[in-house]
């Protein structure tokens, strides 16, 4: 029995003190066990339910236009009725985002986008009162190291993290660090999946399933079609607890319509928008942040009241 | 006293209290009634996957309370679901807070074995599993001395059960070999940090005889550690608070047997026939669940295309008479005569010729095998990417040929550098699309693909050209290219009367080629086999396209696949620099990675100025102009010739695979040897068709 023997060995407690520097253990030098801390997002949802209300989620890329006024974007956005926000990590080869995002990624990484600064952002965010989710490619939470991010995500107060190129298939060290912390595991489902694999995402995500509204990467769109509504009736019968829509949401009236079926409706593209110009250029910065208020509270009011 | 010596003496001052209760020979009349022991070797050991023991567990010592486990039977049907393939019920009651009842219960709830586990030390105990249904008990040699420990191991096999010998020093592992034990637990904390250190699993496992099943029985808690144990070698992994305090015990379960089943596939041989989509640690599918779909359909339409004779009928009807082959294997005497010079090594050199093929290089191979894919699939619309334009160009061609719709991204850089490709697949039909995104090479253009495929992927196959990507890719254009090795081995035999090569010699950008030649050899040790990557200026100069050499690519996901790859300190990919546009790609096939870390293939580079000597070297001696990439393969022949030699081979039979053409290099090598005048540089510069301006 392998814990006796360990004790054995430590007997005189030196190996036990030396403990308090690992990160990911228990007090007693133990790795950490599986956490059971309730997810925010599950709790987020059960208390919007029982008021027949939809969450507003809504991204940005970290570090866009730069690492400072990121912070000022994304508190200006929980402050605007965001409630859940998905603080995006901007990536060199990002094979789900249009060319909106695209664009904001490539500002963020040529201002000095750095990844272990991603975390003051989400203590921003969890600090104004809104749920922190992080999205990225998995190459660069690997590369960090998966609990190594995990704990010093934990610790900066997220909630979770959206994978948009991490299938349940491949996540298995992730979903070991993620039991460990009690972290949220979003991953996506599309239009075209299967029952099977709708059965299977559901299966291995917590807090939520996000659900493509279209076929395709992120970006505006002025019509939405149905597809939507039908795969989240199909997520919810393969299992899951909560649904929320993306990927072409961008206006009010949209977020309205989705908002009808889904538990939360998810806009990007069109909140970046608001601090670009039409060349695509950083806008000024009070601009920006004043579209960027007025934009997130007009999508929030449309979605929360949407049901009303 | 040890906390062990404390818990062993406990659970005797218990069992003696039981004993009072039920006497020995009673013990033993009701292990004469129990159910047959079951041979739980048989069941701890396996090719295709790691056996999972999963325990019911309350509490420990170092953890202190866990879960409450209120019907442990219950719980033990749930591990077996998941695929369990023995179940460890803890009967200490003091600190671990199990009992008798507790194996009792899930003896009488499962039919696969049952572990008891427990401080044994006396012949009571183990009459006792017996008697309560116990198919393995547990045996700790530090508390045992080796006469206790020879007799009790004697006595439980006597009972036909079987004993898990928990060892965690060296010296304890030879004891428990010397007392006979067949199943042996080795536990590997990191005494620093209490967390596994698999190294030391690796150390202490190590030369253990083979007819002794290994258990790892430390800190095995999900995924992470059944992979990295079975990869560093363990039979069988026991597992406790991972599954017990789970939330959904049956899926703890379940993934923890799939981890060891993929480990286990992964490593399958032989490599030639080796099967996605993990190559070791290599391959998989790193993507948007969008394309999941897709690449199931493309799997399975796939599997069943090569059980159909008449799909084989077909390809080798147009390898044959439209692509024009078998390309020859040509002698190169006078090249060999170079490489002598130079050398020393006196080796006769052939040539595998897909510049010969029509479009002249081998990605037609595969662009053919793939076209025929589409067109079971029932899909009208192909996308694809190309570097050098070499693909590009094939894809083009055959989506001609087969009459389908046909879309090309080439990122920028690249359709400047190869501007006459751009024109052949205009004139071919197919819409070039120039991307201007990210660095505009190689990688921006699978990118841009990837996202058309993931947007328009009902309609739309990506006929994707290397051996990189989410499975059933890697596989696939691998099966479609092994026929470049097949022939060079028949013809070698055939038209030269030798029956193997001594050495194969390739360009390794994605690796298509590379692969193509070496499948057929993979498991013919006789044959050494050499990939030589894009160096540019040279390993240290930060531009190339090298990713295997030392300080050079990391372990990364890219587009699709787990592999090599070059990235930054923030895990964003570099850019990479050769003057080679079909090599400079900033990750490499997982096959051929994994091929590195089983030292299988010797992989190096080649600079651009190595390259380009060897371009010339050939057209000089040979009167064949190779493309720039193939050009890697010749300048890698002196280096493989190099290490021949040392090696002690006198008169070796060396193969390059010429993997193309070098017509669509010409302004390149015009420039690069001077060939053109200032002015008339300039004119093609102005038409965007310079070569070396990455």
């Amino acid at each position: 029995m392998r814990e006796t023997i360990e004790i054995i060995d430590n007997g005189d407690g030196e190996v036990i003190a030396d403990m308090t520097e690992t990160t990911a253990a228990t007090p007693s030098g133990q790795p950490l066990g599986i956490a059971h801390r309730p997810s925010p997002c599950r709790r987020l949802f059960a208390d919007y339910k029982a008021q027949d209300k939809p969450a507003f989620i809504g991204y940005l890329p970290f570090g866009f236009p730069d690492p400072d006024l990121s912070l000022e974007a994304f508190r200006t956005m929980v402050d605007n009725g965001t409630d859940i926000v998905e603080i995006g990590l901007p990536y060199s080869d990002p094979v789900m985002d249009g060319p909106v995002i695209q664009a904001a990624s490539q500002i963020a990484l040529r201002n000095g986008e750095r990844i272990a600064d991603v975390f003051r952002a989400v203590e921003t965010v969890a600090n104004a009162g809104g749920v922190p989710l992080v999205m990225s490619y998995w190459n660069l939470i690997f590369h960090y190291g998966v609990e190594r991010f995990a704990t010093d995500f934990a610790n900066a107060g997220g909630a979770g993290l959206i994978t948009p190129d991490l299938i349940p298939d491949e996540a298995g060290e992730w979903i070991e660090a993620s039991d460990r912390h009690g972290l949220d595991r979003i991953f996506l489902v599309s239009p075209d999946s299967t029952d099977e694999r709708l059965r299977v995402v559901a299966e291995n995500a917590r807090g939520f399933v996000y659900a493509a509204a279209r076929m395709g990467v992120t970006g505006e769109r002025s019509t939405l079609n149905d597809s939507s509504r039908e795969l989240v009736a199909r997520t919810r019968a393969a299992g899951a607890e909560n649904v929320c829509v993306g990927i072409g949401v961008s206006t009010p009236a949209q977020g309205a319509a989705v908002g009808q079926y889904a538990d939360g409706v998810i806009v990007g593209s069109a909140l970046v928008h608001t601090l670009l110009d039409e060349q695509g250029d950083v806008r000024d910065p009070v601009q920006g942040l004043s579209a960027l208020a007025n934009t997130t509270a007009a999508l929030a009011d449309a979605i929360h009241g949407c049901r009303r | 006293m040890s906390v062990l010596d404390e818990l062993v003496a406990g659970a005797l001052e218990d069992q003696r209290d039981r004993a009072r209760v039920t006497s020995l020979d009673e013990l033993k009349a009701m292990a004469a009634s129990a159910p047959a022991p079951m041979d739980a070797k048989r069941w701890l050991r396996r090719d295709d996957g790691v056996p999972v023991i999963a325990e019911i567990k309350r509490a420990s010592p170092s953890k202190g309370h866990l879960t409450d486990i209120d019907d442990p039977g219950s719980l033990a049907c749930e591990y077996a679901r998941g695929g369990a393939s023995a179940i460890s019920v803890l009967t200490e009651g003091r600190r671990f807070l199990g009992s008798l009842d507790d194996l009792d219960a899930v003896r009488a709830a499962v039919d696969i074995p049952v572990l008891r586990k427990d401080f044994i030390a006396t012949d009571y105990q183990i009459w006792e599993a017996r008697a309560h249904g116990a198919d393995i008990i547990l045996l700790i040699v530090a508390a045992l001395d080796d006469d206790t420990l020879g007799r009790l191991l004697a006595l439980t096999h006597e009972l036909g059960m079987t004993a898990l010998v928990e060892t965690h020093t060296r010296q304890e592992i030879e004891r428990a070999i010397a007392s006979g034990a067949q199943v042996i637990g080795i536990n590997a904390r990191n005494l620093k940090d209490l967390r596994v250190d698999v190294g030391r699993y690796a150390e202490l496992a190590d030369d253990l005889p083979d007819d002794v099943i290994k258990v790892a029985e430390s800190g095995v808690f999900g995924e992470t550690e059944v992979e990295d144990y079975a990869r560093a070698g363990a039979d069988a992994v026991l597992v406790g608070e991972g599954v017990a305090t789970a939330d959904d015990h049956e899926l703890a379960v379940e993934r923890l047997v799939k981890a060891g089943a993929k480990v286990k596939a992964s490593e399958a041989q032989p490599l030639s026939t080796h099967h996605g989509p993990y190559y070791g640690r290599f391959g998989g599918r790193y993507v948007p669940e969008a394309l999941v779909t897709a690449l199931d359909e493309l799997e399975r339409v796939y599997e069943d295309a090569k059980r159909d004779p008449e799909f084989h009928k077909e390809l080798a009807r147009l390898n044959k008479q439209y692509v024009g082959r078998p390309s020859p294997l040509t002698e190169a005497p006078r090249f060999a005569e170079r490489l002598r010079e130079r050398t020393g090594l006196d080796a006769r050199v052939f040539l595998k010729r897909e510049d010969l093929n029509h479009t002249g290089a081998h990605k037609i191979n595969n662009a053919i095998g793939q076209a025929l894919l589409v067109k079971r699939m029932g899909k009208t619309r192909v996308i694809a990417e190309t570097g050098a334009g070499q693909h590009g160009v094939a894809t083009a061609t055959v989506c001609a040929m087969l009459g389908l719709k046909c879309r090309i991204y080439m990122g920028q850089i690249d359709a400047r550098r190869q501007a006459l490709n751009v024109a052949r697949m205009r004139m071919l039909g197919a819409e070039v699309v120039e991307v201007t995104l990210g660095d505009r090479i190689l990688k921006d253009a699978i990118n841009e693909a990837l996202r058309d495929w993931v947007t328009n992927v009902r309609d739309t196959h990506y006929l994707l050209g290397t051996v990189a990507g989410p499975h059933p890719f890697p596989e696939m254009v691998r099966d479609f290219q092994k026929v470049i090795g097949e022939e060079a081995k028949e013809q070698l035999r055939d038209w030269y009367g030798i029956d193997h090569p001594d050495a194969i010699c390739a360009c390794v950008g994605g690796g298509s080629n590379a692969i193509g030649i070496m499948n057929a050899f993979l498991d013919d040790p006789r044959v050494n086999l050499y990939g030589y990557e894009a160096g540019g200026d040279g390993p240290e100069s930060g531009r190339h396209a090298i990713r295997f050499a030392p300080g050079t690519g990391e372990l990364g996901m890219f587009q699709g696949a787990k592999s090599y790859l070059l990235e930054n300190d923030e895990g964003q990919t570099l850019d990479t620099y050769s003057i080679s546009a079909g090599l400079d790609y900033a990750s490499v096939g997982p096959e051929h990675a994994w091929l590195k870390e089983i030292g299988r293939v010797n992989y190096s580079w080649a600079t651009d100025g190595e390259a380009m000597s060897a371009f010339k070297d050939l057209c000089e001696t040979e009167g064949i102009i190779p493309a720039i990439e193939s050009s890697h393969a010749v300048a890698g022949a002196y280096k493989a010739a190099a290490d021949l030699k040392t090696r002690g081979y006198e008169h070796p039979v060396m193969i390059i695979n010429i993997s193309g053409r070098g017509d669509k290099d010409m302004n390149t090598a015009g420039k690069w040897f001077g060939y053109l005048t200032d002015e008339q540089s300039k004119a093609l510069e102005a038409n965007g068709a310079q070569g070396n301006n990455a």
